[in-house]
């Protein structure tokens, strides 16, 4: 009888469920199947090389290798500079003063531009002779040895950095607000009384009430961080010298340019084993039933 | 946490005077903040109103001599952009609200209908996020074209949902949770239907979720370009950010037309912002209670 009543609720799972399955499950599936495979993506010749591709990509592909260290190093990035700015900027908008969701507004803005506009504007401001940053050494008459960040091997992947940030702060500075406005003014309240100073109540109360927040923030930056794609391909298409290609952009390239899809499929599937070990607690952190 | 009212006794701390004076330096620091944030759109907006021989010709922090809107005519025009805009604007219409009403139908079962396996269904969805799209796109493209839907919208938009339902799915039930149960209850005594329970009272109170979700999906729609950029190959058909790049291809360095040329297509973006950034907060951190 109950289980009966219960059925009905399943209906309105099942669009849902129907597009998910066809559009994510099943793809990423055959995906999986493909990459033991050597394909072109077109002809009626596939080859099946076991995990050849697997091993060219981890051990013989010195781009892979580069393209795996820069999602490293995107991350380690994210978590510590992009997060912690973040996390001030919603200290500084918690407060009570006028114009703050002007200044909120103002200071999320960049992340509605989408990787590719953030891409163009920053390419400009990187412009060897006619962007921002030569336009104000030439004030100063030494744009000569001014040349753009993104033309040097070592300096690429971080002028990217530098526009990701700008554009992406917003996002996790939104989650950290919405945080703050979960804890009860009483707990600071009761620790002014105490007699604690500011940084005590920050470190004691802030940081550990925000402790969900944090989980969910650093979950969705790897994730993200995993994934990155658009703002590389605009700016540098991977390159100076494939200095700056990410898994992601390899993988589009090996796939649709070079038409090696048994090798971008093995990308793919190291790419996602490797957000699983990210994923997984993340995901049994989001089901458990918290509270209530 | 600045405390300028005693909570117990309700008088104020510190007299007024001195507390506003207090906040000038945080004044400062925000306007500063503020300005570098917005510092290379200013630059923008600057840029695209020069001609081309003036922004050639003198440095990059001159004003304008002569302002001039040729440039955003021009990318109007000459650059598609008022067609790729209405693009956008289409894909937009029509994904955004289907894929909230699909997504928030699932959320609402698995939230509020006590059904078996509720957790294990939504762990399933969630999984989804970790899968990069990149993975999808050779199955997605064989299947495209094996169903004649390569080049069209539907074929677009049936992907463009598919990816947004583990995010979707992930915002409106945690929403949904912070709903008091009693409700329901309250409401299937009344006799009230699942169906009416979800569209006269679940979703009418998840309002700022429901907010949030519009402005990130049609952010994200509007935004989009790795799938569009596979699927749609006709150009008369593609949306603002591959335009954009396209664009960028053939004047390599005409900036005014590209400044022009993106903050044209920033403004509808800045509209849905601006309309709903109210509910934003809210709706994120009914998602984090989760």
């Amino acid at each position: 009888m109950h289980s009966k009543k219960n059925l009905s609720g399943y209906i309105f799972i099942i669009p849902a469920a129907l597009i998910y399955f066809t559009v994510i499950v099943l793809p990423a599936v055959y995906s999986f199947y493909l990459s033991f495979f050597k394909w072109n993506g077109i002809g009626p010749n596939r080859k099946f090389v076991g995990l050849n591709n697997y091993y060219h990509i981890l051990f013989e592909d010195v781009i892979f290798e580069r393209a795996a260290l820069n999602n490293t190093i995107w991350i380690l990035l994210v978590l510590t500079i992009t997060v912690g700015f973040a996390l001030s900027m919603a200290l500084l908008l918690n407060r009570q003063f006028r114009g703050r969701t002007l200044f909120r507004g103002i200071l999320y803005f960049p992340y509605v531009l989408s990787g590719v506009m953030v891409a163009i504007i920053w390419t400009w401001v990187y412009h060897p002779q006619l962007g921002l940053i030569s336009g104000f050494l030439q004030l100063f008459n030494l744009q000569e040895y001014y040349s753009s960040p993104l033309a040097g091997v070592k300096t690429a992947f971080f002028a990217i950095y530098a526009a990701a940030l700008w554009q992406g702060f917003g996002a996790p500075m939104i989650l950290f607000l919405a945080g703050l406005k979960t804890i009860p003014v009483e707990l600071y309240e009761a620790a002014t009384i105490d007699g604690a100073n500011r940084s005590q109540t920050f470190i004691n109360i802030t940081i550990p009430m925000l402790r969900e927040t944090f989980v969910i923030v650093f979950a969705t930056q790897i994730i993200s961080a995993m994934k990155l794609y658009d703002i590389v391909y605009a700016m540098t298409e991977g390159g100076p010298a494939n200095r700056t290609h990410t898994m992601a952009t390899w993988m589009v390239r090996q796939t649709f340019i070079f038409a090696n899809v048994g090798k971008g499929t093995s990308i793919a599937v190291v790419m996602v084993l490797v957000l699983m070990v990210v994923i997984i607690p993340y995901v049994m952190f989001m089901a458990k039933d918290t509270g209530k | 946490m600045s405390m300028t009212i005693n909570s117990v006794t309700g008088i104020p701390l510190r007299p007024r005077k001195h507390s506003k004076l207090k906040k000038l330096p945080f004044y400062i620091c925000m306007v500063a903040l503020s300005s570098l944030i917005l510092f290379p759109i200013l630059f923008l907006v600057l840029t695209s109103l020069k001609s081309p021989t003036e922004f050639f010709g003198r440095s990059v922090f001159s004003l304008p001599r002569q302002f001039t809107l040729i440039n955003f005519s021009k990318a109007f025009i000459e650059g598609k952009l008022s067609r790729y805009i209405l693009n956008g604007l289409f894909l937009c219409a029509l994904k955004v609200p289907l894929g909230i009403l699909i997504e928030s139908s699932a959320a609402f079962s698995i939230a509020r209908l006590k059904i078996r396996f509720a957790n294990g269904i939504f762990i399933l969805f969630l999984i989804g996020m970790m899968i990069p799209m990149q993975i999808c796109l050779v199955p997605l493209n064989i299947g495209l074209r094996t169903l004649n839907l390569f080049n069209t919208y539907s074929g677009l938009i049936f992907v463009y949902l598919g990816f947004g339902i583990p995010f979707g799915i992930l915002i409106l039930r945690g929403f949904f949770r912070t709903i008091p149960q009693e409700l329901d209850e309250a409401a299937i005594i009344d006799g009230c239907s699942k169906m009416s329970l979800f569209t006269k009272i679940i979703l009418p109170l998840a309002k700022p979720a429901v907010a949030t979700l519009l402005i990130l999906d049609t952010l994200g729609t509007w935004n989009e370009y790795l799938l569009i950029s596979v699927f749609i190959t006709n150009d008369n058909m593609r949306t603002v950010p591959a335009g954009l790049l396209s664009f960028i291809g053939e004047n390599e360095t005409a900036y005014g037309l590209l400044s022009a040329g993106v903050l044209i297509s920033i403004i509808p973006v800045l509209i849905v912002f601006i309309i709903f950034q109210r509910h934003f907060v809210e709706g994120m951190s009914g998602a984090l209670k989760g």
